[in-house]
């Protein structure tokens, strides 16, 4: 089922960012070729079938060494922030 | 340092900057100087000039993945191959173009607009390497860095006459790539002759544990153990794919080689997939892919790095500042990939491609039983135009012949594409797959194929 | 009316580690800020998780601390949501396979012994620290990837003093086992409380999440308040709404967060760049048979092994460190009332006023056990030892040294005692006419006089009994 120009406009919106009118008109188009393409996905029967995560599953041992090897400057850490003052990274006020 | 070598690279620099005027496809051209003075005496590819694509962070250089959010990140840290391509001696003159966030197959979606085809500058070079291939196709170097995570590297190799390698999965770091999707993505790159191609890997390859899905696997040297003897090797037509591709000049061309490494004593077999799977290739890629794109990006947000818009608040930030730096057909992919995450929707959408991708995987295995290698034509065509018709995404042979790729990226399996001849003066393609961490194999296959076409350096001539 | 109330607690511990969950950076909390940090902490484009060992182990001694069950094979999924405080847009934590499951942990409320479970515990990464200023906010992301174990409890709780005798247990025993600092009032353990109320007989009320308690007390004052506040609105035939509150410190009464409309939907997948981590049997194993001794274990050894009153083994078991200096020097005496006491009151009292740790004073547990024995052996007095000889301890000395040295040792020879009795007695034959008269004070001045007679050096206990003998004597004379 397609949904709205709005539908779209709002998971965009939770996505963090806004979809224009065109965005959003096209993307009726999109998911309609996304859908009928997804049909072409339910033809395959995948019952009793896992997941597949990582192309390899083989299990693996390692686990890295507790010792301190890789810190930057400040420098380096604010070299590309926008906005920098007094060591830290600014940003508008946060309301919680 | 050797002069003649020297020249070699300010050359190549120049020449790269020349050929970018009507290839467009570089991002940042990047002056040797203080890279030859920093070399040290020896290394595998001591004094070569080579590119790598604008998804490679190069500390110090500015490193967009053709992405306006990023037009201003300098990154502080050098990707893991970077470093390893540095002790080998290779001097690094171009980052180039690639389709944004390395989401796309033509090239056309870059911040610095489209690249174009060397052979043919009314033609896409493909993508979302396309700026690698091309600066490889055009002559300028020798060696270009890519990523492949649904063909990326082996597509634009067959449209720009060029070798291109995706290893196995795992067999190259991808610490300090930008991602696309993690399950798929693979660091790949394009030469113009086997041999080369086979020196490169002994470089980028092996164990990184700052990736801890690069594999332990002993990087074998693979230029040495070079040789062309196919004699009993079973290789496995992928017959979905012919039956699909309807360009006879393509099919002529690929039957032709065929005959040809029968001669040589390799075993032809068909292979045929269940049709059905091979259809629910690309869906099973888009949604995969989309969906872990969609997640690896949140972290461009204009808040420590990258372009940031104003806003009233921190939120306004954030959204404004990806609204403004992302294309519009990233924004399509994060919608799709947002979509197939919802929980409501992720056993119907994002879960079942990932149970797809098994049987696909599952299914490709099982031929491997009986096979050392799968070859197929790369594309079904040479470059589409840059002003191209639409293409319909459902038809059969779009989703058969120019997808049949990703197969590669769903089971980590090695896959290289060579140049298999032309049409229009133009170039096109032949794929081959082997087993995982079957390298050695694939290169010997591939240079059967290389002395079977008698392709081998091709240098595009630029109009 | 009476309601059930349902209480389920969620706590967040950051682990002592020197690096990252998963980056090499180092782990320093007060540091100055954005120094703590790498590419891979601040979610630059292109950087890979690596997951460190020493988080991993820790999991797994709280998982044992705690009676869960390990799962062996590691596993990670995303979180994810934006906010600038994340740098990856995701945080990676485990939710569909945490490491441990189904444990629990008993507490002692009101003289009674409960069982409260434990759900899970899984690992994730902090997130960095923001600062609030009037229109700005500052982030410093020293904190961002710090290795957390999340703690969830089954909701077995029915009031604020089992939610605070659980916290405390779960605080003491991470101490212990040296998992964590668990210093609340520093972030490094965040206490979340779930808290519903219901009628008898019927199903689960209408949760509601307390967030911001930084002490065990507050726990209790908040959940004590939240009770009582739902409660009220129950009574009057009202409905609780789901929602995040605070608690406020001054007014000791919880504050609306934010209203609950509908859950986020964080999309969890499992984590792509950390393939499955089989941990190995040995190891897990090993970690788990080494894990140091508990609280609890603590506690009914020193009741079995050490004559104490269970005051004395509450403030020893609360005090790790002071427990272990208790027992060393209980290598060198038998007297493990007085080492208790000395080491409770005297020693804590000087390491407090001359600012110096337990664990960095210079005192030898055998010195102080010495001490101890000396005092029993009549060789000096209580009121030397605590005047004179325990701060000379404290700085190292070897007592015997000390009295020596300061020509402490006591006179507890009765005859020589009696002989400077006497001499006193004579000089001072008021007091033996105010003693008959029934001033006892009478005894304390002359006791005074005999110390001064013997330099301090008589030992008071016996002086005292000799010298009443001897008044008595002469009344009756």
């Amino acid at each position: 089922m397609i949904k709205d120009e709005n539908y779209y406009k709002n998971l965009a919106k939770s996505l963090m960012f806004n979809l224009s009118d065109k965005e959003a008109s096209d993307m009726k188009y999109e998911f309609e070729t996304l859908y009928r393409q997804l049909e072409l996905l339910d033809k395959i029967d995948t019952t009793d079938v896992k997941e597949m995560i990582y192309p390899f599953e083989d299990e693996t041992h390692f686990l890295r060494e507790d010792v301190v090897d890789h810190t930057i400057s400040q420098e380096d850490a604010l070299k590309n922030a926008p906005v920098v003052k007094e060591g830290h990274i600014v940003v508008c006020k946060v309301v919680k | 340092m050797n002069l003649e070598i020297e020249k070699n690279i300010y050359d190549a620099y120049e020449n790269a900057k020349k050929l970018n005027e009507k290839l467009n496809n570089i991002v940042t051209l990047v002056d040797p100087k203080s890279q030859i003075d920093e070399l040290k005496d020896d290394g595998l590819l001591y004094g070569m000039p080579i590119a790598l694509k604008d998804n490679v962070n190069t500390k110090g250089i500015k490193t967009t993945a053709s992405s306006k959010i990023l037009d201003n990140y300098i990154p502080i840290y050098d990707a893991t191959i970077v470093k390893k391509l540095k002790a080998a001696g290779a001097i690094t003159i171009a980052k180039t173009s690639m389709d944004e966030l390395a989401m796309g197959g033509t090239n056309l979606t870059a911040f610095t607009g489209p690249v174009y085809n060397p052979y043919d500058l009314n033609r896409i070079s493909g993508g979302s390497s396309g700026g690698s291939a091309a600066i490889v196709a055009s002559g300028v170097v020798r060696l270009a860095i890519g990523s492949d995570t649904g063909d990326s590297v082996r597509k634009p190799a067959s449209f720009c006459g060029v070798v291109g390698v995706k290893p196995t999965y795992g067999r190259i770091s991808r610490y300090g790539i930008i991602p696309y999707a993690s399950s798929l993505d693979h660091v790949g790159y394009f030469t113009r002759n086997v041999f080369d191609a086979s020196l490169a890997l002994e470089v980028l390859a092996g164990r990184d544990d700052n990736d801890m899905t690069s594999s332990y696997k002993e990087v074998e040297s693979y230029s040495k153990l070079l040789n062309s003897n196919i004699e009993g090797k079973v290789i496995g037509i992928i017959s979905n794919v012919i039956e699909a591709i309807s360009n006879k000049n393509t099919l002529d061309l690929f039957e032709s080689l065929i005959k040809k490494l029968e001669e040589k004593g390799a075993i032809i077999k068909n292979i045929k997939f269940d049709d059905d799977l091979m259809k629910a290739i690309l869906p099973t890629y888009y949604m995969i892919a989309n969906c872990e794109a969609t997640a690896n990006h949140s972290n461009l947000d204009g808040i420590r790095f990258g372009v940031r818009e104003s806003g009233n608040t921190t939120e306004e930030i954030m959204i404004n500042s990806r609204t403004s730096g992302f294309g519009s057909l990233i924004k399509k992919r994060f919608v799709i990939g947002g979509y197939g995450l919802l929980q409501e929707n992720q056993e119907k959408l994002f879960r079942k491609a990932q149970k797809v991708r098994r049987l696909i995987v599952e299914a490709v295995k099982k031929s491997f039983d009986d096979i050392d290698c799968l070859i197929a034509p790369a594309s079904g065509n040479i470059a589409p135009l840059v002003s191209g018709s639409d293409i319909d995404e459902l038809d059969s042979e779009y989703l058969v012949a120019e997808n049949h790729m990703v197969i590669g990226n769903f089971t980590g399996y090695p896959s290289m594409t060579l140049p298999l001849g032309f049409e229009e003066n133009c170039p096109i393609g032949v794929n081959i797959t082997c087993k995982a961490f079957d390298e050695v194999n694939m290169f010997n296959i591939g240079l059967a194929i290389e002395e079977s076409t008698g392709l081998k350096d091709l240098v595009a001539k630029v109009k | 009316m009476n309601y059930d109330v349902v209480i389920g607690i969620e706590i967040h511990c950051e682990l002592k580690t020197k690096t990252k969950m998963f980056s090499g950076s180092e782990c320093k909390f007060g540091a100055q800020s954005n120094t703590c940090v790498n590419e891979i902490d601040l979610g630059h484009p292109g950087t890979l998780p690596c997951v460190n060992k020493e988080a991993i182990k820790k999991a797994i001694q709280a998982c044992a601390a705690f009676n869960l069950k390990i799962d062996p094979l590691l596993k990670f999924d995303r979180k994810n949501y934006y906010y600038s405080d994340l740098p990856k847009g995701f945080q990676i934590t485990q939710q569909f396979f945490p490491i441990g499951k189904d444990g629990y942990v008993m507490i002692d409320c009101d003289g009674e012994r409960k069982k409260i479970r434990i759900n899970r515990i899984h690992v994730e990464e902090d997130t960095a620290k923001q600062f609030h200023l009037d229109d700005e906010t500052l982030i410093d992301f020293n904190r961002a990837g710090t290795p957390l174990i999340e703690i969830v409890s089954e909701p077995d709780m029915k009031n604020g003093k089992e939610a605070a005798a659980y916290v405390e247990v779960l605080r003491q025993t991470l101490l212990y086992i040296g998992v964590s600092d668990v210093k609340m009032e520093e972030g490094s353990m965040r206490c979340d409380v779930n808290i519903s109320l219901n009628r008898k007989g019927e199903g689960f009320g209408v949760k509601n999440e307390i967030k911001n308690l930084n002490s065990i007390a507050n726990v209790q004052k908040a959940i004590d308040y939240e009770i009582e506040r739902q409660s009220k609105i129950l009574d009057e035939g009202g409905i609780i709404e789901q929602a995040t509150r605070r608690f406020d410190e001054s007014s000791k009464t919880t504050v609306l967060m934010r209203k609950k409309e509908g859950s986020v939907d964080y999309k969890f997948f499992s984590e792509p760049n950390i393939f499955p981590i089989r941990l190995d049997d040995e190891w897990i194993k090993s970690i788990i048979d080494n894990l140091e001794e508990l609280p609890d274990e603590k506690r009914e050894r020193f009741k079995n092994q050490y004559d104490l009153t269970d005051y004395d083994i509450k403030v020893l078991i609360n005090n790790k460190s002071l427990a272990c200096v208790f027992e060393e020097v209980m290598k060198f005496t038998k007297n493990s009332k007085a080492c208790a006491n000395w080491l409770i009151t005297d020693v804590l009292a000087w390491l407090s006023k001359n600012n110096v740790s337990l664990e960095n004073s210079s005192m030898k547990p055998e010195h102080l056990a010495l001490m101890i024995n000396m005092i029993d052996d009549k060789i000096i007095s209580t009121t030397q030892a605590k005047d004179v000889v325990l701060k000379e301890v404290m700085e190292g000395r070897n007592p015997e040294d000390v009295a020596s040295e300061k020509g402490l040792k006591q006179v507890s020879d009765e005859s020589s005692i009696l002989k400077l009795i006497n001499e006193v007695l004579d000089e001072q034959p008021q007091s033996i006419i105010d003693y008959s008269n029934g001033k006892d004070r009478a005894v304390g001045f002359l006791m005074g006089q005999l110390m001064k007679k013997s330099k301090g050096q008589a030992n008071p206990g016996v002086a005292n009994k000799l010298l009443v003998e001897a008044l008595k004597s002469r009344i009756i004379k």
